[in-house]
């Protein structure tokens, strides 16, 4: 850390700048060249994008602020839920690639967000992927734009697609509600896989398909029961009970500290199929089940491999 | 087919600003030999040779004198987006619907007819949290149509659709256009982004693609001169957040809990001259709306020179002489105080 001489130092540059005629943001930028590296790039950062510097995408995907909650995940990541990645190279380094994984997690599913944490540290040219999720979860203030920022998109076969037409990496979970909603008796039992919509995608743009075997988002928050009268107060698909919510409030927000495993599993090619193979239902049903299977296989298998549940 | 460009010109609701836009620019084309301008009112700015017809939209009469123009191209630049003086909400529909309604009826009578392009409004596709990020062309009336304007938009639409159908011979263009942004120009959505202080909807921040002033009208132009059949967005490349933009901008925002922020934007929009958003205005601003723009560049062969966050640096940059009020952006509070301190 800087000495206060530092600070002062920093100070009476900026307020000179300003005197010489300078936008003040600019002038505490210059200022900031007596700094400490670090600090510079803090005060260079802030300043930046109180100006509105700052790139997003099209899709609303801002890079810097994404970097700036990593360490928050991060945390979560090592230390909370002790995550132990596998095959994370079998996501392709360059192009487009569909990851299709388990869903669960009943108040707030964390494994979208584990996912890119386990590419993000583990793949060895990692970028970030994009995830599509609940479309109700858009039109909720601060979990909406939060979510855009961070890579999430509205579920629709569009989105997808156009995502994978940019060369992507997308993540998607087929059971959506119907996985994240079961109650906590029938955890790591794979729920139907939609109507296959996923696959469909897939074949239009030849993305492979790379399941991901996800084991201890279960366990975050057990769903016991559910409250049908605050699912249609607040038009939520279901609002669950779990030991610690609604009984502890905001505390009852945090989720338990169960071991995860990510399981990355060979990617599926579908180039040998042209894209008009879309249109085939059987194709598609036996291509769902296919990755169904895998999935469900790699979960029974990484659940062993874990063994103690917190510990 | 048509050959050719357009040789004679008309075009309805000519005292707008886009209407006068787009004559002036016509005008300074020698191979258009007639350029002639139907509106309810006479245009606010002096018009060179355009040759202006006063006549309601909505009266009948229009279907005798569009067939003595000869015109070869109509362009309806008569949909009213928001409310104006002397304009009042109530009157929108019967403009905007009937008066498109009355102009197809005198496009079928005038045999020298070959393209009629519609100057719309993305706004058929609504402002929804979850949806396509992207819409494109086909993709409208997927989500229900919540406000009247969208209604109107819509129900136009599907009269020019069905005109279209019964005249293949006829080049017909729906352009959808995305709000536009420019410093010299009066609409709500300007006036909203030129507050000293702008109310925002806490929690949300909208992907907007504001289209630069100076493309809207190049679109215009390019679809005019053009034979694409069908509707056509008309937007910027990429998007931006509000957040973003007001940055940019150097305009502070004040979140509102957003079941408040249709009241009191309101109420300071009174005071301080800005006026009530119209329509689908509050949606716009909470979900926001992208468009995809790929027909218009690769169909109609026009790029927007500015893409989103390009617009709106722009407008910064040309609307910053302009301010009348003080700005409270704490950037220039800080100027001050320094300056005062000298």
């Amino acid at each position: 850390m800087p000495g206060p001489e530092a600070l002062a130092d920093f100070l009476r540059d900026v307020r000179g700048g300003v005197e010489a005629g300078l936008d003040p943001l600019l002038a505490a930028q210059q200022a900031a060249e007596t700094l400490p590296k670090q600090l510079r790039d803090a005060v260079e950062m802030v300043a930046l994008r109180l100006r509105g510097e700052y790139h997003e995408d099209e899709w609303g995907f801002d890079e810097q602020f994404a970097e700036a909650v990593f360490p928050l995940f991060e945390f979560l990541y090592e230390f909370w839920w002790r995550v132990e990645t596998e095959g994370a190279t079998y996501v392709p380094a360059h192009g487009r690639a569909l990851l299709v994984a388990n869903h669960a997690g009943s108040l707030f599913p964390f494994d979208a967000t584990m996912m890119t944490m386990a590419l993000m540290k583990e793949h060895p040219l990692p970028r970030w992927p994009r995830f599509l999720v609940l479309d109700w979860a858009f039109v909720l203030p601060f979990l909406s734009t939060f979510m855009r920022r961070v890579g999430g998109v509205p579920a629709s076969p569009h989105n997808a697609q156009r995502l994978l037409e940019a060369n992507q990496v997308v993540m998607v979970f087929p059971e959506g509600v119907k996985g994240t909603g079961k109650p906590f008796s029938e955890r790591y039992r794979l729920q139907r896989f939609g109507r296959g919509g996923f696959v469909e995608v897939a074949l239009r743009t030849g993305a492979p398909i790379v399941p991901v075997a996800v084991v201890g988002s279960e366990e975050i928050y057990p769903k016991l029961g559910e409250s049908r009268a605050l699912a249609r107060a607040t038009g939520a698909p279901f609002v669950p009970i779990t030991p610690t919510f609604p009984w502890l409030g905001l505390l009852g927000l945090v989720p338990l500290p169960s071991r995860w495993r990510i399981e990355f599993c060979e990617p599926i090619s579908l180039a040998e199929h042209p894209p008009e193979a879309a249109e085939d239902r059987r194709l598609v049903f036996d291509i769902s089940e296919q990755v169904r299977e895998t999935i469900q296989e790699k979960l029974y298998e990484n659940l062993v491999r874990r063994g103690s549940v917190f510990l | 087919m048509p050959e050719g460009g357009p040789r004679r010109v008309v075009i309805t609701g000519v005292s707008s600003h886009w209407g006068a836009e787009l004559a002036r620019r016509l005008e300074r084309d020698p191979s258009i030999e007639y350029v002639g301008g139907i509106d309810s009112r006479p245009p606010s700015t002096e018009l060179g040779r355009t040759d202006f017809i006063e006549a309601d939209l909505r009266s009948a009469v229009l279907s005798r004198l569009l067939p003595a123009t000869r015109a070869d191209t109509v362009v309806h630049c008569g949909i009213l987006l928001y409310p104006e003086p002397g304009r009042p909400p109530p009157a929108l529909h019967e403009i905007n619907v009937i008066g498109t309604l009355q102009l197809l009826a005198a496009c079928e009578r005038t045999e020298t007819l070959e393209r009629v392009v519609v100057r719309g409004s993305a706004a058929i596709y609504g402002c929804e949290g979850a949806v396509p990020y992207l819409y494109t062309e086909d993709l409208a009336r997927r989500m229900p149509l919540r406000t009247r304007f969208q209604r109107d938009i819509s129900e136009l639409e599907e009269y020019f659709a069905n005109f279209a159908r019964r005249h293949p011979e006829l080049v017909g263009c729906m352009l959808r256009f995305q709000p536009e942004i420019g410093p010299g120009l009066d609409s709500p959505l300007v006036r909203y982004l030129t507050l000293p202080v702008v109310p925002t909807q806490l929690g949300f921040d909208p992907r907007l693609q504001l289209l630069h002033a100076d493309d809207a009208t190049g679109a215009l132009e390019a679809a005019t001169r053009g034979s694409v059949r069908g509707a056509v967005n008309v937007a910027p490349s990429g998007s931006i957040s509000l957040s973003k933009a007001l940055r940019l901008l150097r305009r502070p925002a004040a979140p509102i809990p957003h079941p408040l922020f249709g009241p009191a934007l309101e109420r300071l929009g009174r005071r301080l001259g800005a006026g009530a958003l119209y329509g689908d205005g509050v949606r716009l601003l909470r979900y926001g709306r992208g468009v995809d723009n790929r027909r218009l560049r690769e169909e109609v062969g026009f790029t927007p020179r500015f893409d989103a966050t390009g617009a709106v640096r722009d407008f910064a940059e040309r609307s910053e002489s302009r301010r009348v009020l003080p700005s409270v952006h704490p950037g220039t509070i800080a100027e001050r105080l320094a300056g005062a301190g000298r």
